[in-house]
């Protein structure tokens, strides 16, 4: 059986994180942007809906919700809706809460959840990119070695989120299977660790209020009880394709803010005496958006509901990702157009939500939703 | 300390109202549905008194249809302990609230009612006032303070002409007003936590109350469209206008 219907619990998340989105943190993105932060006491008013803490185990003080991919999709496109780059900075603790959660062994769960599990935003976030243009992956360049009882890693990585502000990095590498290893496998690395060196902060395009940064490991030592799972290691594409529903889910909140505020001013904004909503050519390109947001989110929620049910969705969360990354570029795109002149000043929030739609073409995030 | 408040179903404050066309009532498909926002900040309070009290009670009641729970659990969710649900499948008027919530006080005897000082779907501003007399109750309205030490309450209200302070004894009912706090959002264990808080459903018919209405709705139409404005280019214009057209002066 197929259902659309979301049950009560998730109507209830979805209009509770819609109403701080659109109260809260859409009033403050154009100065984030303008600024490159996020002011805190926003980051913990979110922190107080749960959107960490909620998820993790009672004994380590969380409150032992269920984890849903689907209610996480909602929240991931409520808060992209109000703003991208608060969604990001936001959820960054999932970053590395998630997958400890999932496939971390017990010791792991209590020394790294542990802190996230208080009255305070706390950082934490996942490195997994790299500097290089045939970025892959399930082929990464940093690498990890085992040495006598511990390991060692190897390597660059980029776009890393709240890196200088996070006590641990969960660090993906390449893995040796002579060394008894998964071609992937994951790290929790301490910030101050021996070896690792953390750049300046990057500039970009979009996504401006979220601090991000290169990290280097050199020769960085960690012992074997940082291997995320133990002996057991990880399940990455499990990981990969819990991130990849997450990274789509804001791409519909993205597109959605566009689409609408587009659809809005079309509404309001007349030429030759009507308003231009009533011309064809504005009215069959809002058509197209709606129909391409609709698309992009039920493509979401079919990954979601795949990872929900335990299975593999590797191939559907892909085919979200890259659905929803050109998707969201066209209709941001389209709603500069449809703003005209307007669309192209920063009066207007479509051409920051057009630099951010950007992103999700170029990013391969790792498991926040 | 008990703490009762009661909430109601509203439209959502940013929906566009429309009116049926044989003016019966207001048209209701696509409408998103929320607690009254007055009601909210009433909610917010009673949850802030027990914060501060470090225990407490604080139960909400609604009257209406079955779907009426979903504010309920809403409130739930934000906070409250329980919630009761008079099922009235009738449209029941402002008397007839009063006199069903009087009802209900008497059987779960709160030391304190919070309630919206209105509705912002019919602004009748009469629950609170009515309920207080049917109680023999203190009443402050549109609170925008509200301060509670060893069973006396000290209120600063909204009045016409400024802020007013009364103080009084419990227990009372207090109407709300928008300055009184801001209220939070449910947090996302909250609402996991909602559906296991109990609910329940009371029958209207079983509390053996006369509720037929006094007030009967004969019609509903839309407020005439306003006229945009038109700019005159000098005062003897507006002085003329003001004379021969709006015949103010």
């Amino acid at each position: 059986m197929i259902s659309f219907e979301l049950s009560d619990e998730q109507k209830m998340v979805r209009d509770t994180v819609a109403g701080f989105a659109g109260n809260e943190v859409r009033p403050a993105a154009r100065a984030s942007d303008e600024t490159g932060v996020i002011p805190f006491e926003l980051l913990s008013k979110a922190w107080d809906l749960g959107l960490v803490r909620g998820c993790l185990p009672e004994n380590v003080g969380g409150y032992g919700d269920p984890r849903i991919a689907v209610t996480g999709a909602i929240v991931a496109e409520e808060l992209a809706y109000g703003d991208l780059s608060f969604a990001v900075h936001a959820l960054a603790p999932r970053l590395l809460a998630f997958p400890v959660l999932e496939m971390g062994t017990e010791e792991q769960q209590h020394r790294c959840l542990s802190p996230l599990a208080g009255d305070q935003f706390v950082a934490a976030t996942a490195a997994l990119m790299e500097p290089y243009f045939d970025f892959d992956p399930v082929e990464m360049r940093t690498t990890v070695l085992r040495s006598g009882g511990d390991y060692v890693i190897t390597g660059v990585k980029c776009c890393v989120p709240l890196a200088m502000e996070s006590e641990t990095l969960l660090t993906y590498v390449s893995a040796s299977t002579k060394d008894g290893l998964s071609p992937v496998e994951a790290f929790l690395v301490p910030r101050n660790a021996e070896g690792v060196r953390i750049s300046e902060r990057e500039k970009h395009m979009g996504l401006k209020a979220v601090a991000t940064y290169e990290v280097l490991f050199e020769h960085c030592r960690v012992t074997s009880e940082n291997r995320l799972g133990g002996e057991r290691g990880i399940n990455f594409a499990r990981l990969l394709s819990e991130s990849r529903v997450a990274m789509s889910a804001m791409a519909v909140g993205v597109a959605r803010a566009a689409f609408e505020y587009a659809r809005d001013y079309a509404k309001e904004r007349k030429a030759f005496g009507v308003p231009i909503a009533t011309k064809q050519a504005i009215a069959f390109m809002l058509a197209d958006m709606a129909i391409e947001i609709d698309a992009m989110r039920l493509l979401t929620w079919e990954a979601a509901s795949w990872l929900d049910k335990g299975l593999d969705a590797l191939k559907e969360s892909s085919q979200a990702r890259n659905y929803a990354a050109s998707a969201a570029l066209t209709v941001a795109d389209n709603a500069v157009q449809v703003l005209g002149g307007h669309g192209y000043i920063r009066e207007h929030p479509v051409e920051m939500w057009l630099r951010n739609a950007r992103l999700f073409g170029v990013i391969e995030g790792v498991a926040i939703v | 300390m008990k703490i009762l408040v009661p909430i109601k179903r509203v439209p959502d404050p940013a929906t566009t109202i429309r009116v049926l066309p044989d003016g019966s009532g207001i048209a209701t498909d696509n409408i998103k549905w929320v607690i009254n926002p007055f009601d909210e900040i009433a909610l917010e309070e009673a949850l802030r008194i027990k914060e501060r009290q470090g225990a407490g009670d604080v139960v909400l009641v609604s009257i209406g249809q079955q779907s009426w729970q979903e504010q309920l659990r809403t409130g739930l969710a934000m906070g409250a302990d329980r919630a009761i649900l008079v099922k009235a499948e009738q449209p029941v008027d402002t008397f007839a609230v009063a006199r069903i919530l009087a009802k209900i006080v008497a059987d779960e005897k709160p030391e304190l009612v919070i309630i919206g000082k209105q509705a912002i779907d019919d602004d009748s501003n009469q629950v609170g006032q009515i309920l207080a007399e049917l109680l023999g109750w203190p009443q402050a309205t549109f609170a925008s303070k509200i301060e509670i030490a060893d069973g006396r309450c000290t209120v600063i209200r909204e009045a016409d002409g400024g802020l007013e302070t009364v103080a009084f004894t419990l227990p009372a009912v207090i109407t709300t007003d928008l300055r009184l706090n801001e209220p939070r959002y449910a947090s996302l264990p909250g609402i996991m936590k909602a559906r296991k808080k109990p609910l329940k459903e009371i029958a209207v018919d079983t509390l053996g109350l006369d509720l037929h209405p006094r007030v009967k709705i004969k019609a509903m139409k839309a407020p005439q469209k306003r006229q945009a404005g038109r700019k005159l280019s000098s005062v003897q214009e507006l002085v003329q206008a003001l004379h021969t057209e709006a015949k103010v002066i």
